[in-house]
């Protein structure tokens, strides 16, 4: 179980080795910035893509987003080597397949967070499901250390080409890696990086209207983890992924409807075509707390963003 | 499903034309409220059965002590065991039960177990928990969406919900047990629905191999048997397809056409099946109305 709930509902992934878009990305108002040395960076660039990381985390944190990097599934030693320096708060690993290399990846950071002088425990591990052997191992890699906190996958570009399957089509072809996927998070208390299927033929990345509707139709769904390609999309997920004003006066009330429930003696009362219980109350409780958090966040990252531009003027 | 704080309810539900009351110790009967339900719980079961229905207890795997002690009688027809989150605990409530058997006059291994695989963990183990126990006679999902906060998605489905249903029909079928639930869409909820969504839902939930459905309300016990009973048009054309079938074979050959239709000796088997299942659902629906008339019930 994760100590904490962090609040990643926005992220942008881009290589490292393009100075305009690192140079930038501060000012996108994300949540998180996912500093990438895998597929959009060149074979010939890869040892020196892993030589910018220690300086593009000070650049791309500035504005209050948290910095990740994800690398290679065939260079771990080399990529983390390069990559683990404070200030760094999450590996992505792609293609997960077997626990092994959860716990490998485990040790090796411990040992490069205690010789960088960094908090044990610090660097979480995104295990990043694409591959059929991957949702066949999907609750061993999630179980494999404390460092996965937040688990999904088995769907997108890599999953497509493994089970040689189109990409964008009018249907969910992902259902069953998905379930597994999402049910191992579950079971393990982490907190499942998934989203209830929408169709997508087109293939668009930085349609905004459409980042907002998949965000919201998410966290209707109980989830909040979120991420993208184009600036476009961070401002909706963010959005789509926070609370509304609305709905957080609506779970102040399903709460003090609970409480007079609980002095009636009574399981369950239906309220306006709704129904109360301890299972909603739970839901607003789980609302009003990420509500909470997001706020919190924001703030942090206004925060953040304010110091530069004072520093600046 | 009634709550076994509420024994009028409880002793009345069998006139609903349920065929099982399942008397609920977990979900609607408030913590404060359990000690005293489970005092009088053994009377009730008593009296359910007097009217011919079967009996089961849904119990807390967490409160098993208390709410097996609370139920276990003759008169029981077995427990459904929820909140479940590990074989450990599948094998507490069968050595449990085997000891209230043996103290309460109970010939050993008579008290049935139906799980409810309603959290995470026990989806996850499915398998390895539906195989704890030689007691176990069907698994259900119980109240997983709202154990485990699924909501609905924009589709209608409820999240999560068609892989879940599969996965416990799947691992039913493998230990050779019935599963029992609905597919419930939205505006459907925690077994609350409108007769009409409760028809709809039993429909679903039969063509995607359940076999029957718990419910709450007293109107929606009459669309769930209807909706778990093959229809007559469905019986009589399987009925035609076992003809088929049988002239096909008295012709020396293995298939035979019937309208768009191949039929060979799985699709045989199948309208066999539903044959079957219609004759039994016909033969016990009688057999409750003899019961509740007070007339002698023939053994099964």
């Amino acid at each position: 179980m994760a100590d904490h709930i962090a609040v990643h509902r926005s992220g942008l992934t881009m290589p490292v080795v393009t100075p305009r878009f690192i140079d930038n990305a501060w000012r996108r108002g994300c949540d998180f910035i996912n500093m990438d040395l895998e597929d959009s960076v060149p074979e010939h660039m890869k040892g020196y893509a892993r030589t910018l990381i220690k300086d593009a985390i000070t650049n791309v944190t500035k504005g209050g987003a948290e910095a990740f990097t994800r690398i290679n599934h065939d260079l771990v030693l080399a990529d983390l080597e390069g990559i683990i320096w404070p200030g760094l708060t999450k590996v992505n690993y792609p293609k997960a397949e077997y626990g092994e290399e959860i716990q490998l990846l485990d040790r090796i950071i411990s040992r490069l967070e205690q010789e960088r002088g960094i908090r044990p425990g610090t660097v979480e591990i995104g295990a990043d499901i694409e591959t059929s052997v991957g949702v066949a191992n999907a609750y061993d890699i999630a179980a494999a250390s404390p460092r996965v906190r937040e688990f999904g996958g088995a769907s997108g570009y890599d999953m497509s080409r493994d089970l040689g399957v189109e990409m964008f089509v009018g249907f969910d072809q992902f259902v069953y890696g998905k379930g597994e996927v999402e049910l191992a998070a579950r079971a393990l208390g982490l907190e499942p990086h998934t989203a209830p299927f929408t169709a997508n033929t087109t293939g668009s990345v930085g349609d905004p209207d459409r980042a907002f509707r998949e965000a919201e139709a998410a966290r209707k769904c109980g989830f909040r983890v979120g991420g993208g390609l184009h600036p476009n999309v961070v401002e909706p997920q963010t959005r789509g992924f926070t609370p509304t004003q609305e709905e957080v006066d609506e779970a102040h009330q399903i709460l003090e409807q609970y409480r007079q429930l609980e002095v009636s003696g009574e399981t369950w009362a239906e309220t306006d075509g709704n129904i109360i219980d301890r299972y909603e109350a739970a839901r607003a409780r789980k609302l009003l707390d990420w509500s909470e958090l997001c706020a919190a966040r924001d703030q942090e990252k206004a925060e953040a963003f304010a110091r530069v531009e004072a520093a600046a003027a | 499903m009634a709550p076994a704080s509420q024994p009028e309810r409880a002793v009345a539900a069998p006139k609903s034309n349920t065929d099982v009351v399942l008397l609920d110790l977990v979900e609607f009967v408030a913590e404060q409220d359990k000690p005293s339900a489970r005092e009088g719980l053994v009377e009730i079961v008593r009296q359910v059965r007097e009217s011919g229905t079967d009996v089961f207890a849904l119990v807390d795997s967490e409160l098993l002590y208390a709410d097996l002690h609370a139920c276990i009688c003759p008169e029981l027809t077995g427990v459904v065991v929820s909140h479940l989150e590990s074989v450990a605990q599948v094998e507490e409530a069968d050595s449990l039960i085997s000891k209230l058997e043996d103290e309460r006059g109970i010939p050993p291994g008579t008290l049935e177990m139906v799980l409810s695989l309603d959290t995470a963990q026990a989806a996850q183990d499915a398998f390895e928990i539906a195989s704890a126990s030689r007691r176990i006679t069907g698994l259900t999902l119980g109240r997983a969406e709202l154990v485990m906060d699924l909501r609905p998605e924009p589709s209608g489905e409820i999240h999560l919900m068609q892989y879940l249903m599969q996965k416990l029909i799947t691992v039913a079928g493998a230990i050779g047990v019935p599963a029992y639930g609905a597919w419930w869409r939205t505006p459907d909820r925690g077994l609350l629905a409108t007769p009409e969504n409760t028809g709809e839902a039993a429909l679903r939930g039969r063509a995607i191999g359940f076999k029957g459905s718990f419910c709450v309300l007293e109107n929606q016990v009459a669309p769930m048997n209807q909706g778990f009973t093959p229809g007559a048009q469905e019986a009589t054309e399987a009925g035609k397809s076992l003809e088929s079938y049988r002239a096909a074979v008295s012709e020396g050959t293995a298939s035979i056409r019937q309208g768009d239709r191949i039929i060979d000796s799985g699709t045989a088997l199948q309208a066999r099946l539903l044959i079957d299942r219609a004759a039994a659902c016909e033969a016990h629906d009688k057999a409750k109305v003899d019961a509740l008339a007070g007339r002698p019930v023939p053994a099964p």
